[in-house]
């Protein structure tokens, strides 16, 4: 503050100097009739524009008052306050200089007024983004915990029936041993290898979901080959499931689309099973391939009792396992692939579930 | 085939290991059973098996090691098993000398025919070491010299490349070929790094051969590792 006054002062003492040196030199052309006042009011308007604050022009307009009177007014080097029109000239000059002087400060607090406030509001719009962000990001984070809540309660009820058939049909032939009939053993070791080849299916869904967190990690994708994905899958399914009948019909074209092939294997397999296992038909489970528009299209159909009526089953009823989390998985995978997902019931009877990822040209090897 | 193949299975978990050892005895081998990296090494060394069982998840080595050192000593089959999501693993050891792999969980069923197929992988290899000049897959014919397929008597049309794929595999036959491993073998040591062009080249062999997705007779995709001849 004090290093600003020195500045302010030397500045004062400097533009006051000059208009001296000017006015001196102005002296000698015109004699009597000198503008020295305007060059004096000059200076004090530029000392006011220069320096802090209201006082050195004040102070600048007082000094410039007598030094016009002093030096350049006749007679010279002499205060003199008696001549006609003398006090009249140097109190407007005055007033001029305070009047010019105090514009000038005003104008210049006002820029910096001006600059102050618009910082302000960015301040204010910035730390308004940064709520909004925090708000939409506490959403989400919410958003996510209800789904692994959710997840999880069904993924504990589905988990829980099949391994409590496990236990007690186990328990039963442990204890039952050598009484029981064969054929009831047989009928209890199928039901055994039933539900632990659906535990099987769980966990692999379970293990899919581990491989990608929607927008924490990127997918890792590759360019595949739909064919062989819909081959490995079908391949796959049918090991489980040895009597039905799957018919696959592929394009012509080679389609390729960008992808984690693990997952896509998974979607298909979900799907299969969903049509093999809730359709209530085994014999024409069909999956198609082909482009439509910039999408390699998967669709796995049925001849079942088609979309309403499989999808009304709750998954809560103790009667069924249910969908557990097969569709729901699906539905996130293909999501996360940027692909569309969706179902209807086909005309004639059945259901149909058909998913689509972004394709990518296929490069031809000559 | 009258002598008795003696198996070497590594593997921490217990029940897995019963129910191998289950397996393999029924259907008339011999196993030897080791739940560490350091006993199987021991059995390894001490009593040639003629086969060994290799699960990657050992309690006191990695089993990529102990494949490795196992391969400096010997040409023995090694079949690995490993879990699911672990598609690098199973291409590593492939690369480093494995020759196939088995996924958690398996049946029975899939785990002889693995056993059949490696152990007749050997004798294939000991017995015409790679020079025939024609390959017999199922009523496919393979003529290396003439350069010519037939499939039931009918000539298929390859291009230069397709071919040599399918000599390769045929070459190989009942052994998983990595990505890499063909792409080496094709395109030579300069080979574009992804493995597109091969994709394209199997998809289009396939088509001709007319392969049925649902049930393929010669070729089988392994999913992100590479490609197998089937030969059962």
């Amino acid at each position: 503050m004090n290093k600003l006054h020195i500045s302010d002062l030397f500045k004062t003492v400097f533009m006051l100097t000059l208009a001296y040196k000017v006015s001196d030199i102005l002296l000698n052309y015109t004699g009597i009739e000198n503008n020295s006042a305007l060059v004096f009011v000059l200076a004090v308007l530029v000392i006011s524009k220069i320096t802090e604050g209201y006082l050195w022009g004040i102070v600048a307009s007082i000094v410039s008052a007598f030094c016009i009177n002093y030096y350049f007014m006749y007679p010279y080097a002499r205060f003199n306050v008696t001549v006609a029109g003398y006090p009249i000239a140097i109190i407007s000059m005055l007033i001029v200089s305070i009047v010019t002087g105090t514009m000038t400060s005003r104008i210049k607090q006002q820029a910096q007024e001006a600059l102050r406030r618009e910082q302000q509001t960015r301040e204010l719009y910035q730390m308004n983004r940064q709520l909004n962000d925090e708000r939409t990001a506490i959403k989400i984070e919410a958003e996510k915990e209800k789904m692994r809540s959710n997840l999880l309660r069904a993924i504990s009820h589905d988990l829980r029936t099949p391994l409590t058939t496990i236990i007690g049909s186990t328990t039963l032939i442990l204890e039952g041993g050598a009484n029981m009939e064969e054929e009831e053993v047989q009928r209890l070791l199928m039901d055994i290898r039933e539900d632990s080849e659906w535990l099987l299916g769980m966990v692999e869904n379970l293990l899919s979901i581990t491989r990608f967190r929607p927008g924490e990690t990127k997918l890792k994708t590759q360019p595949e080959i739909m064919e062989d994905v819909i081959s490995d899958a079908v391949i796959k399914t049918k090991k489980r499931f040895p009597d039905c009948n799957i018919q696959v019909s592929l394009p012509t074209d080679i389609l390729m689309a960008p992808m984690d092939s693990m997952l896509i294997k998974q979607v298909i397999i979900n799907l299969l099973e969903n049509a093999l296992r809730h359709s209530g038909d085994k014999e024409h489970i069909q999956i198609d391939s082909y482009q439509k528009d910039s999408y390699a299209v998967v669709e796995v159909s049925d001849r079942g009792k088609g979309l309403n009526t499989a999808l009304e089953e709750s998954p809560s009823s103790d009667s069924s396992k249910g969908h557990g989390i097969g569709l729901p998985v699906c539905e996130s995978i293909i999501k996360a692939h940027n692909g569309f997902f969706e179902s209807e019931n086909r005309p004639g009877g059945g259901a149909t579930f058909r998913f689509g990822l972004p394709i990518q040209e296929v490069e031809q090897d000559d | 085939m009258t002598d008795t193949k003696t198996i070497l299975v590594v593997e921490d978990e217990k029940g897995i290991r019963n129910f191998i050892h289950n397996a393999l005895t029924t259907n008339g081998y011999k196993t030897i059973l080791a739940e560490n990296g350091r006993n199987a090494r021991a059995a390894f060394l001490s009593q040639c098996p003629d086969l060994v069982l290799l699960d990657l998840g050992l309690p006191d080595m990695d089993g990529i090691e102990l494949l490795k050192e196992f391969r400096q000593w010997m040409q023995t089959p090694i079949l690995i098993v490993s879990a699911r999501d672990k598609e690098a693993e199973k291409v590593m050891a492939l690369d480093l000398g494995a020759d196939d792999y088995i996924t958690k969980p398996f049946g029975i069923s899939e785990l002889m025919a693995r056993v059949r197929a490696a152990l007749r992988h050997k004798s294939l290899l000991t017995d015409n070491s790679g020079v025939e000049s024609v390959i017999r897959i199922k009523d496919l014919t393979i003529d290396i010299a003439k350069h010519t397929v037939t499939k039931d008597g009918e000539e298929i049309h390859f291009t230069q490349n397709e071919f040599k794929c399918l000599v390769l595999l045929g070459r190989h036959a009942g052994k998983v070929l990595t990505y890499d491993f063909i792409m080496k073998n094709i395109w030579g040591p300069y080979s574009p790094s992804d493995n597109q062009i091969l994709r394209v080249n199997m998809a289009n062999i396939r088509r001709k051969l007319k392969e049925n997705p649902a049930e393929p007779k010669y070729i089988l995709t392994e999913l992100g590792i590479g490609y197998r001849m089937l030969i059962e």
